[in-house]
């Protein structure tokens, strides 16, 4: 990490406040602070504005002439068709209770990361531009015009906000600061302002499907390579069924988990699990179309968001499944679960979901038809269906970082919880303050997960990275488990550099060493192909053991002899 | 774009260091391009090192996608960590391959030097 400081650099953080006033303090974009910009190429696959080459570093962001109006017209009809973000644009006491609860804020000292203060960024546009005071007293009321410096400050900041929403949960009215980020984005969009690192998985998503641009013959190939993984591991050949027609469930998780390590080995324990209740009656088919629950197209706009969603319900319906079962992803939910029943009317042929192992009716997911795997998981383990050995993972002592957006925007805690409980022997919560609805983000979440925006991201994984380190302290914690791919991702990254002896995994992961097949070998290595560190003793008292037997023989034998 | 020079050959790259012609990739221009890439003064590419770029080059061939990294050690028969054992760095080996840059999520995604 060239570009990053030392975490003990990193670690001394300068709170003090700065002498003149926020509104006078131009935008300075300093190093491993900012992305780089979106390219004309991948505006060019889905139709975004303004296709260009272009810097954020750059003094011309090459806008439209008439940028102003388009901006401020973008914001006109957003007021008028959100009822919430006009409430939050209005409503704000100024009180100060989310300030310090944001991990940017906590890791970069910077006052414009406090969410009252980045959501001021664009509420005073709306005063300066929208209100008849702030129009008339403009600084006095709060307000002040939009000009080339206050839009690129925009950018800046709202591309450090990882919509988290910790924030909103701190607020006596409920703003939810994660909301104004999004519509900040929506009108950086209009202008074609975005990150590369947003519009280039938007691209792909829509050119093959999903966000790492596999094509359908590799995600297959994929899939085979980790079900000859689990072959060499049990001795069992798992044979995962792909776009099949008449399948009851249709199964989507976030490319991530059939591309890089540590998501790979949470495939491999899907895969493992889906193998086993075949047995019991599990009808499942992955799709190589529908090939991405994530979708950052929720960090473009929500019309983006709704465009990649729609392949979802699409192969749902092609495929004629009864519901859909989503992998371990964080903002993949909060699309799911929050807005595609109103981006669209699912297809007929899909029911309230009911597991066809326990019969278990999963009510609460009647409208969008779609469950997450760790309520499935723990359903069956709470119908003891699944035959269990947590031992297998007795050399890891593990922990929980909540998913932003499955904890915040769903309440799921209890679930992953559960399924942790039954397939290890050791757990160890974090600090309250930093799990369940309080939780900490990872620091890169909501397409902020690149490289040059390395500082950035180690600072705003500090808050994280000291819980981890204190359960690490005090109960030898060495893997931090989590339900989210990108997490998966972006935790491995800060535990690299911050708790350095602390692994990353999925939950399913974890099933998948637990979880005892029909007719497997005896298993001597966990999904990493690390070999369990008994297996060496084993051998070798089987050794004695068998030494010991043959000198008895002998023994015997000479005796028999003497006789 | 950037020309550079190796032995009797003129190789072109783009500012980042990723070969402009993917089909005008042999051993010789591996050589060139190590020496950019991993900042070395003479080529060291090895049987061990050639198999994991030889390998990739198939994998993107056939699949136009950067592959699973322990997928590449299992096919060369190497042991799981083989990528950043040999070249520190699975980004820099796909260089060395001649291969166009992957997607920035494939980049995030891959544990490499920053």
């Amino acid at each position: 990490m060239a570009k990053v400081g030392s975490p003990e650099e990193l670690a001394r953080i300068d709170y003090s406040p700065p002498k003149k006033s926020w509104m006078d303090i131009p935008p300075e974009f300093r190093e491993g602070r900012w992305c780089y910009g979106s390219k004309a190429k991948d505006h060019a696959v889905v139709g975004l504005p303004n296709p260009r080459a272009w810097s954020p570093a750059d003094e011309d962001w090459k806008l439209p002439d008439n940028w102003k109006e388009i901006f401020l017209e973008g914001m006109r009809e957003r007021l008028h068709k959100y009822r919430s973000f006009q409430l939050f644009m209005d409503i704000c006491v100024r009180c100060g209770a989310c300030a310090d609860k944001c991990h940017f804020f906590i890791g970069s000292g910077d006052p414009k990361n406090m969410p009252v203060l980045r959501a001021e960024l664009l509420r005073s546009i709306y005063r300066g531009e929208f209100t008849t005071a702030g129009k008339i007293m403009g600084k006095l009321a709060g307000g002040r015009k939009l000009t080339y410096d206050v839009f690129k400050e925009l950018f800046y900041y709202f591309f450090q906000c990882t919509e988290c929403r910790r924030c909103s949960l701190f607020c006596p009215y409920g703003i939810d600061t994660a909301e104004v980020t999004m519509i900040g984005r929506e009108l950086l969009n209009l202008l074609g302002c975005n990150i590369d690192w947003i519009t280039g998985p938007v691209a792909n998503c829509y050119r093959t499907g999903n966000h790492l641009g596999i094509q359908p013959h590799a995600y297959h190939s994929m899939l085979e390579f980790f079900c000859e993984e689990i072959e060499e591991i049990t001795g069992i050949l798992p044979e995962p069924s792909f776009n099949r027609k008449g399948a009851e469930i249709l199964f989507i998780t976030p490319s991530g988990d059939v591309f890089a390590d540590p998501g790979t080995f949470t495939a491999m324990g899907y895969i493992m699990l889906f193998h086993y209740l075949e047995g019991l009656g599990l009808d499942l088919t992955w799709s190589t179309y529908a090939s991405e629950g994530g979708n950052f197209g929720f960090f473009t706009s929500h019309e983006m968001a709704k465009r990649l969603n729609a392949k979802m319900y699409a192969e749902a319906e092609r495929l004629g499944v009864k519901f859909i079962i989503g992998g371990e992803c964080g903002h993949m939910w909060r699309v799911c679960n929050q807005y595609m029943d109103t981006f669209w009317e699912p297809p007929k042929s899909l029911e309230t979901p009911v597991s066809p192992i326990t019969g278990t009716r999963f009510e609460h997911a009647k409208e969008h038809k779609m469950i997450h795997i760790c309520e499935f998981t723990a359903d069956l383990i709470k119908h003891g269906k699944l035959n269990l050995d947590p031992s297998r993972n007795d050399p890891y002592r593990v922990t929980f970082h909540d998913s932003c957006n499955t904890a915040r925007g769903m309440g799921f805690f209890e679930e992953p919880r559960y399924v942790l409980e039954n397939i290890v022997n050791h757990f160890h919560e974090m600090p309250e303050s930093t799990i369940r609805e309080q939780t900490f983000c990872c620091g890169s979440g909501s397409g902020l997960n690149t490289d040059e925006f390395m500082d950035m991201r180690m600072r705003g994984a500090l808050p994280r990275a000291n819980a981890v380190q204190y359960v690490h302290d005090r109960h030898d914690v060495n893997l931090l488990s989590c339900i989210c791919a990108i997490d998966r991702a972006t935790l491995t990254t800060l535990t690299e550099y911050w708790v350095p002896d602390v692994e990353v995994s999925g939950v399913h992961e974890l099933l998948g060493n637990a979880l005892i097949l029909e007719g497997e070998k005896k298993r001597t290595m966990n999904l990493r192909g690390e070999e369990f560190p008994w297996v060496e003793e084993e051998e070798e008292e089987e050794v004695e053991e068998a030494a010991e037997e043959v000198a008895d023989e002998e023994a015997a034998g000479k005796a028999e002899g003497e006789e | 774009m950037r020309t550079l020079e190796y032995e009797d050959m003129k190789i072109e790259v783009d500012d980042e260091g990723y070969l402009l012609n993917a089909d005008a990739w042999n051993e010789k221009v591996a050589c060139a391009l190590t020496l950019t890439v991993e900042n070395v003064d003479a080529c060291d590419l090895t049987e061990e090192r050639m198999e994991i770029l030889k390998f990739m080059r198939q994998y993107y061939n056939r699949f136009e996608s950067f592959p699973i990294v322990r997928q590449v050690c299992k096919n060369v028969h190497q042991a799981n960590e083989c990528l950043y054992e040999e070249f520190i760095d699975p980004i820099q080996a796909w260089k060395i391959a001649g291969l166009p840059k992957p997607t920035p999520d494939a980049i995030a995604r891959i544990r490499h030097e920053l």
